[in-house]
């Protein structure tokens, strides 16, 4: 093409191969741009500051690690947790996160250019959803054909709620870079599967390997990637490419995740990790068979070998029920369980049933963070099934699991994203490339192209499709379908926008609310208690809350928590539970053992905020009942007519538990006599509200959210803490009448 | 280290001058100037030993033993008043406040006089139990004086020095007494004591004495209208409270008067007997205002007890790892009249560590350690190894005893687990010997085959033509 005419190169651009590859970059950065940018509503609506609980932990851990390097991370010993066990912390977290973020730190300032490790961390997670957009195209582009669903799936990827939900700057935990790698190993497994390639499955299972030190959710690699050969076995499809891949990324990936402290052995040892190893032995008998069947051609000898595959992997399978009875491979844990059973959790964990991303997911929740991917999802499956490459049985099997898990809790909708995205990328591009083109096949042409599609479809093609349709090349018809689903293309952004910006992008620290004028009110409760706790108490005193507050207190207070989101002790978050639903003179002692300073609880009653601690203290009750059954009754907390309740009707054990009198200490000054209002509950309290005498309170936030009470010291006159409060109030103890019964004597 | 030892030793000299160890300001509650002639010798060797008196009536308005939050005085000796409270400046409430800021009080009763409400509120919560007012009177009808105005009346005990109840507790009152002494005990109120620990009976009235109401009860006296009788009536009884604040109470103020210190008695038994009122009032005295029994901390000090670690220098270190071997001495200290001694446990008696979390992991003895001990500071010294359980832990020493001042030291460190490279390493273990020579045969067998592979197949040539030119 000559330069001498510009229009012409103007006019041509997009049609050469490489004008399309530049093309497509450029549309790849900018949809990796809007996925960087619609994640950006929390720092602009609020600040850049760290969301929710986890994230506070692993902020804190990055910035151990940046202060003291990768060893002592590895080696650190958190004393200011789980006081007074503490947490071998450096070996019970997965370091990936907080790995990368030093890196980053450390990249660029070798680069000379400084950045707060705050702000890095805030933006680590939407840096890294423009690169799942990324992976998203890749995987895509391995299933179909057509250069637009790549395209499609990135953009889907980029800006679905279902994935922004835990990604917003500032959701500074696992899921933030595990999703990419997800993505992007499950892109290596499909490339090395389809070539059959050494490398790829090497890189497969170093990616694999990030993700075990970034995620618990590698679980889910672990499972699908056998689950997938072994369905692809099943079909008749063994090869030698899924030799090689399988092979070669189990060999690999299963060394690289046990070079990470909290996972060591357990690949090895636990059932999660069986199903891989089952398959990786089941693979070298099919080869062995494979090779013994090239070697002596005959039929009844061959029905003969798959009979003794069949055995083989049965006695596989019987002798990993005998080691698992016997011990020697930890059974399915608990979490597991509950993934089958959504009733296991409560009855028997319910910590883990008290957690509420861990709760079944509400149906309108699939379109809330899908919208239409939900329903163009089972077009893209129900379009790969047609072609069932080996690839394509990936995404059917991953798409079947996905969406059972998210079924199930509500935090694996996570899990299931990225595979709606693809297949609905792949069904939306379709129809695009269906519609999208201006020029009409000639009839012949089309009734061939059908023809062709209807045998390589076979049966599963429709009797409509093997006709020719009068119409659908119509241009009113292409002009219809494209211009609908133009609309709907434009609904899911608008919906996807919203979503992010009302729904996701709150950091739950700080809460916005509106004043009646429309203008918006923050209500910075949190960190007012927590800037409080840090400039006002001792650094070493202990702050006693229930767990969900214990990464905040560490990160925002910096002080020494009793239990935290890492809920690793399930007796020692009893302890606290058993401590919050006794009365004070039982709670004390605990107290005084775990040497509490301090005690924090939520209360939401002013404000109407639901997320305190009187609506969770059920679940304290139930955790500590679980170990203290003589002691803490949950039935005791319910009324005659089995209502939970915290006005003049709560029963004797809840007016007497620390936990309510805690929350309502003084509430009644607030309001006239007798017009004190819980606005959460919307009741109306007592008029002479609980009297404390163990504790004192020592802070108060501005719309009382967060209440904080000193723990007393022993009485410096050797008296009992109620007597004590009596007699500062001026009353005096009587004189003792004359006793009855024999007298007391004083022995030395 | 060096500079708080600096610090200490400047706090010494400053000690030596001091007389009693919280201060010298002593408030005498007095109602009537005459009577501090009858305590004048007891008056006298107070001042004589340092203290500050200021005289004051309960009744007076300018009575305050606060200002400003501060403590105004130092200690508070109360002799019996007609009055029947103390006034506004003397509540219950405001003594409490008083013992919770470090004061001490040494209260006086006299059969005769009602004891104010505001001290029998006072002792309610310290749990001294008081009989109703004016109705108890201690009389023992085997061991009194005979030579008296009141030798019918029987109500002036005559009591063999207070010596120890328990042979493990320090004897601080009767040191120096000679078995024929007496200590007399006149017209004097006996208060039973509650079970607390922080309650000792000082003197305890002899098995044959009672207590009763002189008024109603002269004819008989039935079981139940008894207040107490026996051991159980404590006649001076001594609080500590946690702080170290320290309240007596004297059941009889007249033992403190002139007249009885250093008198000749005529013993119920027979015999003259010389009293030992005065040693006896002076040494409670000296008890009750931080003279006597007062136990300092001068330094604690932790470390490392294992030669090849690098870190077996450092002082007081923050953390250390599961099954270090440590060291741990505290320095200790005890106040006697007017200076700083070494403090040596009495006979029977250790002094414990414990290595606490949650519940003691170790509870050790403390031995004696001579290098670090001089005449003022007595060091002790105990080696132990830490347990198998990483967490947060306390070196706790908490020694408390009858009239010592308490001592509960706690010093927390972390201890950590085995960090990755502090294991030992693979081939030192002789029971790994047999996978590394599994993982060495394994690499030797994929090179030998690997070299086997590679020079096999033009082998196959080379033999052909061998053949070919043979």
């Amino acid at each position: 093409m000559s330069a001498a005419d510009p229009l012409q190169v103007i006019a041509s651009a997009g049609k050469g191969e490489s004008t399309r590859s530049v093309l497509r970059v450029i549309i790849l950065a900018l949809i990796a741009g809007a996925a960087v940018s619609s994640r950006l509503f929390s720092v602009i609506r609020f600040e850049s500051i760290i969301h929710e609980f986890d994230p506070w932990f692993n902020f804190r851990a990055t910035k151990y690690l940046v202060a003291n390097g990768f060893y002592n991370f590895w080696d650190w010993f958190d004393d200011r947790t789980w006081h007074p066990l503490g947490r071998v912390t450096g070996g019970t977290l997965y370091p990936g996160l907080m790995v990368t973020s030093g890196v980053i730190y450390h990249a660029l300032r070798a680069l000379t250019i400084p950045v707060d490790i705050r702000n890095i961390c805030v933006l680590l997670a939407p840096g890294f959803s423009g690169l799942t957009a990324i992976a998203a195209y890749l995987l895509t582009n391995e299933m179909t054909p057509s250069p637009s669903a790549g395209l499609l799936a990135a953009l889907f990827m980029g800006i679905a709620p279902g994935y922004i939900s835990r990604s917003v700057a500032g959701s500074y935990d696992n899921e933030a870079i595990a999703i990419f790698l997800l993505v992007f190993t499950f892109y290596l497994w499909i490339k090395a599967l389809k070539q059959g390639s050494m490398l790829w499955g090497a890189l497969c299972a170093l990616f694999y390997g990030y993700m075990v030190a970034s995620w618990g959710g590698y679980a889910f690699i672990t499972c699908l990637l056998p689950l997938h050969s072994f369905v692809l076995i099943c079909m008749g499809r063994y090869s030698t490419r899924l030799y090689v891949a399988y092979t070669t990324w189990y060999a690999l990936g299963t060394l690289a995740s046990m070079q990470i402290p909290f996972v060591g052995f357990l690949p090895v040892k636990t059932s999660e990790h069986m199903p891989a190893l089952g398959i990786f032995g089941f693979l070298q008998l099919l080869a062995f068979l494979d090779y013994v069947r090239s070697a002596i051609p005959s039929r009844q000898f061959q029905t003969f070998l798959w009979l003794f595959a069949g055995t083989a992997f049965g006695v596989g399978l019987l002798g990993l029920v005998i080691a698992t009875s016997m011990g020697f491979i930890a059974p399915w844990s608990g979490r597991f369980y509950s993934l089958w059973d959504t009733g296991y959790a409560k009855i028997h964990i319910p910590i883990i049933a008290s957690v509420s991303e861990h709760q079944p997911t509400a149906w309108p929740a699939f379109f809330f963070d899908l919208q239409m991917l939900i329903w163009l999802f089972p077009v893209g499956v129900y379009l790969l099934f047609q072609e069932l490459a080996d690839e394509h049985v990936f995404i059917v099997v991953y798409a079947l699991f996905g969406s059972y898990f998210a079924g199930v809790m509500v935090r694996l909708m996570l899990t299931l994203t990225p595979v709606v995205c693809v297949a609905a990328a792949i069904a939306m591009s379709n129809l695009l490339d269906t519609y999208l083109t201006t020029k009409s096949p000639a009839a012949p042409d089309a009734l061939s192209d059908k023809d062709a599609d209807g045998k390589k479809a076979g049966k599963a093609g429709l009797k409509s499709t093997s006709k020719p349709v009068v119409g659908i090349y119509a241009s009113w018809a292409k002009s219809v379908i494209v211009s609908s689903f133009a609309v709907y293309l434009l609904l899911f952004v608008l919906h996807c926008t919203w979503v992010t910006s009302n729904a996701y992008s709150s950091p739950s620290v700080v809460l916005a609310s509106r004043l009646p004028d429309g203008s918006q009110h923050i209500i910075d409760d949190y960190r007012e208690a927590y800037q409080w706790l840090r400039q006002n108490t001792r650094e070493d005193a202990k702050i006693m809350s229930w767990w969900d507050y214990g990464y905040q207190i560490g990160g925002m207070a910096d002080r020494p928590t009793l239990v935290d989101n890492n809920t690793w002790n399930n007796t020692h978050i009893a302890t606290v539970g058993k401590a919050m639903a006794s009365s004070e003179e039982a709670s004390y002692p605990i107290m005084r053992q775990h040497e509490v300073d301090y005690v924090l609880v939520v209360f939401g009653g002013l404000l109407g905020y639901s997320g305190d601690d009187i609506n969770k203290f059920l679940w304290m009750v139930r955790i500590a009942e679980g170990i203290w059954p003589d002691e803490v009754k949950e039935r005791a907390f319910f009324t005659p007519r089995g209502e939970y309740r915290v006005d003049g009707e709560a029963t004797e054990t809840m007016k007497n538990s620390l936990m309510y009198k805690m929350s309502y200490y003084n509430y009644q000054n607030l309001f006239p006599p007798g017009q004190a209002v819980d606005r959460m509950r919307g009741v109306r309290l007592p008029e002479v509200g609980p009297q404390l005498s163990h504790l004192e309170e020592a802070f108060t936030s501005e719309n009382w959210i967060i209440r904080i009470y000193k723990v007393k010291d022993l009485d410096n006159l050797g008296r009992d803490h109620a007597s004590a409060v009596a007699f500062d109030r001026g009353i005096k103890k009587k004189k003792p009448v004359k006793k009855k019964g024999p007298r007391v004597l004083r022995v030395e | 280290m060096r500079l708080s030892l600096s610090f200490i030793a400047a706090l010494f000299t400053a000690a030596v001058s001091a007389v009693s160890t919280t201060g010298n300001r002593l408030l005498v509650v007095l109602e009537e100037d005459a009577d501090k002639q009858i305590y004048s010798k007891f008056l006298g060797d107070l001042k004589s030993r340092g203290f500050d008196l200021s005289f004051e009536s309960p009744k007076s308005e300018s009575l305050s033993l606060f200002h400003l939050g501060e403590r105004s005085y130092d200690h508070i000796i109360f002799f019996p008043t007609k009055m029947k409270g103390l006034g506004p400046n003397l509540t219950p409430n405001i003594l409490v406040d008083f013992l919770n800021a470090k004061g001490n009080i040494l209260v006086t009763l006299h059969s005769n006089v009602a004891a104010p409400t505001s001290l029998v509120s006072l002792l309610a919560e310290l749990d001294i139990q008081l009989p109703a007012d004016r109705t108890g009177l201690v009389v023992d009808h085997f061991n009194y004086a005979a030579d008296n105005s009141s030798a019918k009346a029987h109500d002036v005990l005559l009591l063999p020095p207070p010596r120890p109840a328990r042979s493990d507790v320090k004897d601080f009152f009767s040191t120096g007494a000679g078995e024929d002494d007496v200590l007399a005990f006149p017209r004097g109120v006996g208060a039973t004591l509650g079970a607390s620990a922080l309650l000792n009976p000082v003197v305890r009235a002899p098995e044959t004495a009672y207590s009763y109401n002189p008024k109603d009860q002269v004819g008989a006296l039935t079981a139940d209208d008894l207040f107490a009788a026996g051991t159980q009536l404590s006649l001076v009884s001594a609080f500590q409270a946690r702080n170290s604040a320290r309240l007596t109470l004297v059941g009889a103020a007249e033992m403190l008067q002139d007249t009885w210190f250093d008198a000749e008695v005529t013993a119920s038994a027979g015999g003259k007997k010389k009293t030992i009122n005065r040693e006896f009032a002076k040494r409670l005295s000296g008890w009750t205002f931080q003279e006597l029994g007062v136990l300092r901390t001068n330094w604690i000090e932790h470390r490392l007890d294992e030669p090849e670690d690098p870190r077996n220098n450092e002082t007081n270190p923050k953390i250390y790892r599961i099954k270090n071997n440590v060291k741990y001495t505290i320095s200790l200290s005890e106040y006697s009249w007017d200076s700083w001694t070494a403090f040596t446990v009495p006979d029977n008696d250790d002094i414990q560590l414990e290595f606490t979390m949650l519940s003691p992991y170790h509870r050790v003895p403390l031995s004696w350690d001579t290098t670090r001990s001089s005449d003022s500071a007595a060091a002790y010294t105990a080696y132990f190894r830490l347990p198998d359980q990483h967490g947060i832990f306390n070196f706790r020493l908490n020694y408390k005893r009858p009239f010592l001042s308490n001592i509960d030291e706690k010093n927390t460190v972390s201890v950590r687990h085995i960090a990755h490279n502090e294991w030992p390493r693979s081939f030192v273990i002789s029971g790994a010997w047999p996978w590394i020579a599994g993982v060495a045969v394994t690499v030797a067998g994929w090179l030998a085959f690997c070299l086997v592979w590679m020079y096999s197949a033009p082998a196959k040539k080379g033999v052909k033509g061998e053949k070919k030119t043979q």
